[in-house]
């Protein structure tokens, strides 16, 4: 049986949790788990207090009120607590940057390291916008819900990303 | 419903999401680029596993109580172009857009920059909706599997579900999660790899 204090658990017993949060998910706050928007959510606030304009973009403020936009931030935050529980409870204390970044792309130092993972977060949010939704949104929920665009953009996803490991990232 | 009694289902929901992402190991960097690079599957494995549950949940939430789906609309290009620059950006972050908070959580500390560039790129995207959404012109349906199939949703949810399942099995067989995690649970397997390619190279400095 895995234990809390274990250092890793199998993917099955994760992936299965995930799933279950279906549950609550589409009976408490009738919609699907989900990622990706909360960054427009806490952005657009943050864009407000710079430009007041920010409001008057529709795209901008159907994200900004609400239980829904509201649930979602919180989810992600949460996300950040449980994983620091999770860690915390077993031990798995973490480098400040991943080993993986020096033997893939010879990146050893934090300060090389931030700007690339500025761009990837950008890229990463940019694309989800455009698609409508991200690895939670489009594929655990999409997926389950056999929508024909979510597997599109999720088919999409992998590309992309295998290209650029592929292409640009040195073989481990 | 209240904002108050959104966050809290939303903290608890987030709270079990990101203790078994960090259980499963799915937020580390190492596990993402060995997805990538079809070194390790765990990422796969933990993903499917995810959706064969929703697809069961689903069929029955949907198929007996008629609790309503969301699907999202099919809209190729968007699809296609916004999931390329997304997957590009996984691979660079070692991330997706919810997995970059448990990697926080978790101590890595180049993970603040993931979440700022994300903010950065979300407001981005949000000033430019309107003439990028113009520029793809495209309507979208709400489409999906059973409505091609023209069959209920609970059946091609079991179906599917007993299909990835069966690929999930084989898939196990052939590369145990066990064998894939890592010493230090990061995905990164030992340097003994570079040390045979050296070893390989030596021959032609001889």
């Amino acid at each position: 049986m895995p234990s809390l204090g274990d250092k890793a658990w199998s993917p099955y017993v994760a992936g299965l949790i995930v799933g279950l949060l279906q549950i609550p998910t589409f009976l408490l706050m009738n919609t699907a788990l989900g990622a990706s928007s909360s960054f427009v959510t806490v952005g657009a606030h943050l864009a407000s207090v710079v430009d007041p304009q920010v409001a008057q973009i529709k795209y901008f403020a159907s994200h900004m009120a609400g239980a829904k936009n509201w649930w979602q931030v919180a989810v992600v935050v949460g996300i950040a607590i449980g994983a620091f529980l999770s860690m915390t409870l077993s031990g798995a204390r973490r480098p400040a940057v991943s080993a993986v970044w020096a033997r893939a792309m010879g990146v050893t130092s934090f300060s090389a390291r931030a700007p690339i993972a500025f761009l990837a977060g950008f890229a990463m949010l940019f694309g989800a916008r455009i698609a409508g939704g991200c690895t939670s949104g489009h594929g655990i929920s999409g997926i389950a819900q056999l929508s024909i665009g979510s597997t599109v953009a999720v088919v999409a996803m992998f590309a992309g990303g295998m290209l650029v490991a592929n292409l640009f990232f040195k073989r481990i | 419903m209240t904002v108050l009694t959104g966050i809290l289902i939303g903290l608890a929901t987030g709270v079990v999401f990101g203790f078994v992402l960090e259980k499963a190991r799915v937020f580390e960097p190492g596990v993402i680029v060995g997805q990538m690079q079809l070194r390790s599957f765990i990422m796969l494995k933990m993903f499917l596993t995810a959706v064969i549950t929703g697809l069961v949940v689903l069929a029955v939430l949907n198929g007996a109580f008629g609790v309503p789906l969301h699907l999202k609309p099919l809209v190729w290009q968007a699809d296609i172009i916004g999931g390329l620059i997304l997957g590009a950006g996984i691979a660079l972050a070692g991330a997706c857009p919810g997995t970059a908070l448990a990697q926080l959580g978790a101590g890595y500390r180049d993970a603040i920059f993931i979440v700022l560039g994300g903010i950065a790129g979300a407001v981005f995207y949000g000033y430019f909706d309107e003439r990028i959404t113009a520029f793809f012109a495209e309507k979208g349906a709400r489409l999906s599997f059973d409505q091609l199939a023209g069959l209920p949703f609970w059946m091609v949810a079991l179906g599917t579900a007993v299909v990835l399942a069966l690929f999930l099995v084989v898939l196990e067989r052939m590369t145990p999660w066990r064998g894939e995690i890592g010493e230090n649970v990061d995905g990164v397997p030992p340097e003994h790899g570079i040390e045979d390619a050296a070893s390989t190279r030596a021959p032609h400095h001889a």
